[in-house]
């Protein structure tokens, strides 16, 4: 093939662009794991005084939001590239909350990247204006509106259904988006969107009626897993093979998990009260639904957003059988009140965090391409 | 330029579109398991003068994969013969439509009429 030009493909100046980004998403990965442990109660040094508090925000907003704001620049391709303010402000307000500098500068920049995103939305929306991109647009909202509750209320539970809002609804628009592929009838497309209502409604109580604002998010939690597990591609896909079946696998876990997430959203209604009711409130959403996801879309995510080639690997299965045990064996510890199952089942988790990291860093490495002449 | 070597200038005449999109369906989405010729994401593959000229779309502009399906199309079309230059262009409208995908798609997920 001597000779052969191509256009298109510029791995490494695409990973080099976007390093700075990744480098700061990877930080706020690793200390929002680290504030996890101390949440745990693990004797570990706290490095900063308040680290504790900012696991969410910056395992949230700092890693997750960083990755989908550049999710969302990339496929834009906007001239000048404007989209990437979302993941910026995302990344340099997780850095500036690390770094100690004021907290309400660091809330600004997040809240600033969620705007940044809704503008995003609005631009996709004017291209194809569809129920799905609406959806996630929602999402980005929620982002923003998390950002500002967390900003004028201290408490950071305050903010967590918002955060919870904004990932869900990005991955239900997603895969709304996807269940395209599998022609649900109007009435099924209406019963999620019904769905989502209900859930949206739920969030917006939170604030002036906490208790029974969760109970109605929490329903459609459930309502939004059931759809999920009828109509989502993964139930025709888990039927096929090597990485695609890989996928189904996380993605049908996932919905077990929401559906688990909106049991205990609808039984106790509690937000405030922190122990082992919220724990398991929580980490049935961001670690059994959104990790899972993560886990299942980072062959397809990371070649696409950074350029570097992630191939399936059988063992990928292991971090993810690890996520899922973990998670199972901490709502045990939740439900029993169990300290030491709920402790060494986060610490379960978090190693298959860095267990699937590592795997993916090695993966990629492996299966380096040479650069292109472009 | 074959200088008499049999089967040489074969391999060295510039491919047909219609070979173009048969090695596209190596191309494939990893998540649905299906390639993108297959899915209707191909909007148009010529050849002219060596050059291959490629025109896709992916399933809604909040989708990121255009990228990863740029590399894919050139790793693919690397194996052609006789192409001096491939351009590939993702678009993000006209929006696509799940009936833009074949009945072999529609099959494999499930469609039924």
């Amino acid at each position: 093939m001597e000779g052969l030009s191509r256009v298109g493909p510029q791995g490494s100046s695409r990973l080099l662009r976007r390093a700075p980004l990744l480098a700061a998403a990877l930080v706020a990965l690793l200390a929002g794991l680290w504030a996890g442990l101390l949440r745990l109660g693990f004797d570990l040094p706290p490095l900063r005084s308040n680290l504790a508090e900012l696991h969410g925000p910056l395992l949230v907003l700092g890693f997750l939001g960083t990755q989908i704001g550049l999710e969302r620049a990339v496929a834009l391709r906007r001239r000048p590239p404007w989209p990437y303010l979302a993941p910026v402000g995302a990344a340099a307000g997780a850095v500036w909350l690390l770094v100690g500098l004021p907290t309400t500068v660091g809330q600004l920049l997040l809240a600033l990247g969620g705007g940044v995103l809704c503008a995003v939305f609005v631009a996709v929306h004017r291209i194809d204006p569809t129920w799905h991109n609406a959806v996630m647009g929602l999402g980005a909202v929620a982002w923003t509106a998390g950002a500002i509750v967390w900003l004028n209320d201290d408490e950071v539970a305050r903010a967590v259904p918002f955060l919870a809002a904004f990932l869900v609804l990005t991955i239900v628009g997603e895969r709304l988006e996807l269940s395209r592929m599998r022609r649900p009838t109007r009435t099924a497309r209406a019963a999620l969107l019904l769905a989502i209502a209900l859930f949206g409604s739920g969030v917006i109580l939170t604030l002036p009626d906490p208790e029974l604002g969760i109970r109605l998010a929490g329903a459609g939690l459930l309502a939004q897993a059931a759809w999920l597990a009828r109509y989502d591609v993964a139930r025709r896909t888990v039927r096929m093979s090597g990485v695609t079946r890989y996928m189904a696998v996380a993605l049908l876990a996932a919905y077990w998990w929401l559906a688990v997430a909106g049991a205990f959203w609808l039984s106790s209604g509690e937000l405030l009260g922190g122990g082992f009711t919220y724990d398991a409130m929580v980490h049935t959403v961001f670690l059994g639904f959104v990790f899972s996801m993560v886990f299942a879309h980072a062959p397809v995510i990371v070649p696409a957003v950074l350029g570097v080639a992630l191939p399936y690997r059988r063992a990928m299965y292991g971090p993810l059988v690890l996520l899922h045990a973990g998670l199972l064996l901490r709502v045990l510890g939740d439900l029993g009140e169990n300290v030491t199952a709920w402790r060494w089942g986060g610490a379960l988790d978090e190693t298959a965090i860095l267990a699937f990291l590592a795997l993916a860093a090695g993966s990629a490495l492996r299966a380096r391409r040479p650069s292109s002449p472009g | 330029m074959a200088n008499g070597a049999p089967g040489l200038a074969a391999l060295t005449e510039e491919p047909s579109p219609e070979l173009v999109r048969e090695l596209l369906h190596g191309v494939i989405d990893p998540e649905l398991g299906i390639d993108i010729v297959e899915l209707g994401l191909l909007r148009e593959a010529t050849v002219e003068a060596g050059v291959a000229r490629i025109r896709f779309i992916v399933t809604t502009p909040a989708c990121p994969l255009s990228t990863y399906i740029e590399d894919e199309i050139h790793a693919c079309l690397a194996q052609a013969p006789g192409l001096r230059h491939v351009l590939v262009q993702s678009e993000l409208e006209p929006p696509w439509s799940p009936e833009e995908m074949s009945e072999s798609a529609r099959r494999a997920l499930g469609w039924r009429d």
